[in-house]
């Protein structure tokens, strides 16, 4: 999950700190206080416009809380996070040897314009969304390691139609029956049901993307393909919106699909606004134009002091974690105890009290609360000066030498703030005098991914499922410039991990990830720091249930389907 | 003060059958028409070839994420083959320019599968809206200060518009901008009690665009009050004037039909550069108030690396400019007769 501008992967958490967000606890059945279908409008802002409406070339999450919305896909997560459940797929089976995963389609799904959802379908969207020539951003789950056929993805001729192909034919996707779409796998990966539930893998309707191109097209094109989704009377999808108004620059509009197969939503019309500005989005909240918000940083103890605010605001952890990168390549942080000296010497409660305002939790591991393989007993990294100072001394490494490396900084306002705390606290708690290199956000991103820094921060990591794998692979030496930034050597961590990922045992998957975590925080792959959540304001008449860390952007906005408007 | 100080002499690129024209006025200036138009070609051409240069050495790839996965390289591998970015960059400029000649302005990186042409015409509107409205602030206020100061010279008057005009002048806008958000939108919001502030962002046709239109016109309007009191004050020193008062003419009469139509000839050159300044203000301003036109699209543009966005606007920024500058030499014409055409 990209973290980009603004981060809304919600995270659900251990029982204490989750608000089940039925919005002030309804009773009764949920129809008895249901306003007219006229008043059934949400109003939400998802800060930026969608690059695109089709959902295979989403990469964002302001783009995905479309995607999501009008496309289903064949699976979804439940809503503790411990597995998945039915969606667009009515079940599921997995071979004995992890390779075939058959999933049965909803007998009854039909597409936003009334026609049956058929295999074909999956088939075509998947092809679709795995044609090399449209470089879609989030293929890399389908192809490293998962479906058959697809591990030459990076490298077919995407200048020649019939090397493409060749290549989308050779993909282990099958329709044997309409309702029956079977996918072959290159080896077992326990964690494919998980990948399933992203928003990428949906069905797409051949006739109707051929009709917005204009007629058939070679699998070289890379603009016709696409042309349907620039329009809303061709985003034919099988969700449970649609599409009914895209308004440029600042909204986009949605509308029940009233042949979605479990039924028509209760919600008339969703509206997504593009207000880029979070101040503007919270007064825009107060004076009663939108019906969820987020709430400002500056603007926390505010909404906490205030009467009214206070009531309609939830705070909920996110699956995300951000720590520092140290350049691993360079002495003298080649050293891990010199890594694990910086990250030691960081007041974790601190930061998420002071810079933080309380949304965010302090953690000193890798993988956040709220998903398989969050583990605090390993406190290697846990706050304490006195021994930070030490493992420096041991290290042979004098603040002279120190003094000389920058903390390279994202030219924004979040970013300066937090870089600036964890100097401070390093000048402080080992002595130092460390500064920060503030420049603009895609020049930091080419000089990371070429290694051309000291000390980078924050980087972080939001889940795209709930699974270890999407969390450890990051580490991977191959991912060294793409994934991390720091590229420490890990010896034995590459192949634990790839063991873990291809196992079918759950119990010995999380064992492995679990020795696999304590070489990242032990050797200080990364300086961990915090667990952000978010603080979001919902007005009293919206009665949505938000479940699971795959909302958004806003609470719920999963689970719209079964969101109303109450009488008010 | 020649018409075309400044600018190349251009005789040479007409051929010589056209200078027969030249014999009557609407001749020389459909001529003179003609050779502008003709000099804006080498003039975006070469606004091209140096911000295709320039941007291609700004550090980061389009491709670069600014934070979490970053592409994998075989989609960018991909993405540089969709674009033609695996091309030599010579070539990628001469197939641009190829492009643009049948106005085709390449598909923004960005925003998948939307032409850079149709994005600027989503975006034209704000922008178009915002400068209109500073126009139509700065002509009126910046004339009329300036008539006031020259009428009421050397009283406190004068020295507090000339105080105020030249405290404008010196203000970067995004100072500006962001002085009022604090002052209008955040300190009054605090002291009324959220019950009257002033929108700091977004866009609408109320009080949303207060404060936009005056960061973009405050430094146009202290140009215009400058220059209209220096030449107000050189124009009532006239003889006509003192004719005007000696035959009992009433002050209003004096200054509006005798000073102002003639003090106004040297305002009329400078509403080309007026122009300029307010294209080159809406990048700041549309960033500073999330605007969602032009201006903004162009920071946006090149903070994520989108090229083709870039040219584009920078190509249709530098059009835009130069076409107010010819309608203004041209206007010149019409309102003092002595100009020649040469």
């Amino acid at each position: 999950m990209h973290l980009g501008t603004r981060i809304r992967a919600v995270a659900l958490a251990s029982a204490g700190l989750f608000v089940v967000a039925a919005c002030g606890g309804s009773t009764g059945t949920p129809s008895a206080n249901l306003a007219p279908a006229a008043q059934q409008i949400l109003r939400v802002n998802t800060g930026v416009e969608p690059n695109s409406f089709d959902p295979t070339q989403q990469t964002y999450t302001y783009e995905a809380a479309v995607g999501r919305n009008t496309f289903e896909s064949l699976l979804k997560p439940k809503a503790d996070l411990t597995d998945v459940q039915a969606a667009a797929a009515k079940s599921y089976d997995v071979s004995s040897d992890g390779l075939t995963y058959t999933f049965h389609l909803q007998p009854n799904a039909k597409w936003s314009d009334g026609k049956p959802v058929t295999a074909s379908d999956w088939v075509y969207g998947l092809q679709h969304f795995l044609n090399p020539a449209l470089a879609a951003g989030y293929v890399d789950p389908f192809f490293d390691g998962t479906i058959a056929g697809a591990a030459n993805y990076g490298s077919v001729d995407v200048t020649s139609a019939s090397a493409i192909d060749s290549f989308l034919s050779g993909l282990g996707l099958s329709a044997p029956d309409a309702n029956t779409f079977v996918i072959k796998l290159q080896h077992p990966a326990a964690y494919f049901k998980w990948v399933m539930t992203l928003w990428v893998a949906v069905p797409l309707r051949k006739d109707v993307v051929e009709s917005a191109a204009g007629g058939t097209f070679p699998s070289t094109d890379t603009t016709k393909p696409l042309a349907w989704a620039n329009n809303a009377n061709t985003i034919v999808g099988n969700g449970p919106f649609k599409i009914s108004e895209i308004a440029s620059k600042d909204h986009v509009t949605m509308v029940p699909n009233t042949n979605y197969w479990a039924g028509t939503a209760k919600l008339q019309q969703i509206i997504y606004y593009y207000i880029s500005d979070g101040n503007t989005e919270f007064s825009k909240y107060q004076t009663g134009a939108l019906d969820i918000a987020n709430v400002p940083l500056a603007d926390v103890t505010v909404v906490r002091g205030d009467s009214v605010l206070s009531k309609q605001a939830y705070l909920y952890p996110q699956l995300t974690g951000f720590w520092m990168d140290f350049n691993a390549k360079k002495a003298p942080f080649d050293n891990p105890k010199v890594r694990l000296a910086f990250a030691k010497s960081i007041d974790r409660d601190k930061l998420a009290n002071d810079v933080q305002h309380g949304t965010a939790k302090g953690l000193a591991s890798f993988i956040p609360n709220g998903m398989a393989g969050y583990d605090t007993s390993d406190n290697t990294q846990s706050f304490d000066p006195a021994a930070a100072k030490k493992l420096l001394s041991d290290a042979g490494v004098t603040a002279d030498t120190l003094n000389k490396f920058k903390l390279l900084t994202r030219n924004s306002t979040g970013s300066k703030t937090l870089n600036q705390f964890i100097a401070d606290q390093w000048n402080t708690n080992l002595g130092l005098n460390i500064q920060l290199d503030v420049i603009d956000s895609k020049t930091v991103t080419s000089r990371i991914r070429k290694g051309n820094f000291d000390i980078y921060g924050p980087s972080g990591w939001g889940a795209d499922y709930p699974d270890q794998q999407d969390w450890m692979d990051i580490w991977f030496a191959a991912s060294c410039g793409s994934l991390n930034f720091g590229c420490p050597t890990l010896a034995g961590y590459d192949a634990l991990v790839q063991k873990a990922d291809s196992e079918l045992s759950q119990s010995q998957r999380n064992a492995d990830y679990l020795t696999a975590q304590k070489m990242l925080i032990d050797q200080a792959a990364g300086a961990f720091l915090y667990q952000p959540y978010e603080y979001d304001l919902v007005a009293p008449y919206v009665k949505i249930t938000h479940t699971a860390f795959d909302d958004q952007f806003a609470p719920g906005d999963q689970n719209y389907f079964s969101a109303y408007i109450t009488t008010h | 003060m020649a018409v075309t100080a400044g600018r190349p002499k251009g005789g040479a690129l007409l051929p010589a059958r056209l200078s027969a024209l030249s014999s009557s006025r609407a001749g020389s200036l459909t001529i003179f028409i003609i050779r502008r138009l003709l000099w804006m070609i080498p003039v975006v051409f070469f606004v091209i070839l140096i911000t295709f240069f320039l941007m291609h050495l700004a550090p980061g790839s389009p491709w670069d994420r600014t934070g979490g996965r970053q592409l994998s390289a075989a989609v960018t591998h991909n993405l540089d083959i969709k674009y033609g970015l695996n091309k030599p960059e010579y070539q990628q400029f001469v197939i641009y320019l190829g492009n643009i000649l049948h106005f085709d302005f390449g598909l923004s990186y960005q925003y998948e599968n939307k032409t850079v042409t149709s994005l600027i015409g989503e975006g034209w509107p704000y922008t178009a809206i915002l400068g209109g409205l500073a126009f139509l602030v700065i002509v009126p206020v910046g004339v009329g200060l300036g008539v006031l100061a020259a009428l009421r010279q050397n009283t406190r008057v004068d020295y507090v518009t000339m105080g105020f005009a030249t405290l404008a002048a010196s203000f970067p806008n995004f100072v500006v901008g962001a002085l009022m958000v604090v002052v209008f939108s955040v300190m009054m919001s605090k002291w009324t009690q959220h019950a009257f502030f002033l929108p700091s962002a977004d866009f609408g046709l109320d009080d949303h665009l207060i404060m936009p239109v005056l960061t973009l016109a405050l430094l146009p309007i202290a140009y215009t009050a400058r220059l209209t009191r220096a030449s107000t004050l050189d124009t009532i020193r006239q003889d006509f004037i003192r004719t005007a008062w000696a035959k009992g003419l009433p002050e209003r009469l004096v200054v509006v039909r005798h000073v102002l139509k003639n003090s106004l000839i040297p305002v009329v050159t400078t509403l080309g550069p007026t122009f300029a300044i307010l294209v080159t203000g809406s990048v700041i301003v549309e960033t500073v108030f999330n605007i969602p036109g032009i201006g903004r699209a162009f920071v946006v543009a090149v903070t994520s690396r989108d090229y083709p966005m870039i040219l584009g606007t920078t190509v249709l920024f530098s059009v835009v400019i130069a076409v107010a500058n010819l309608i203004v030499d041209v206007a010149y014409v019409f309102i003092d007769p002595r100009v020649r055409l040469s």
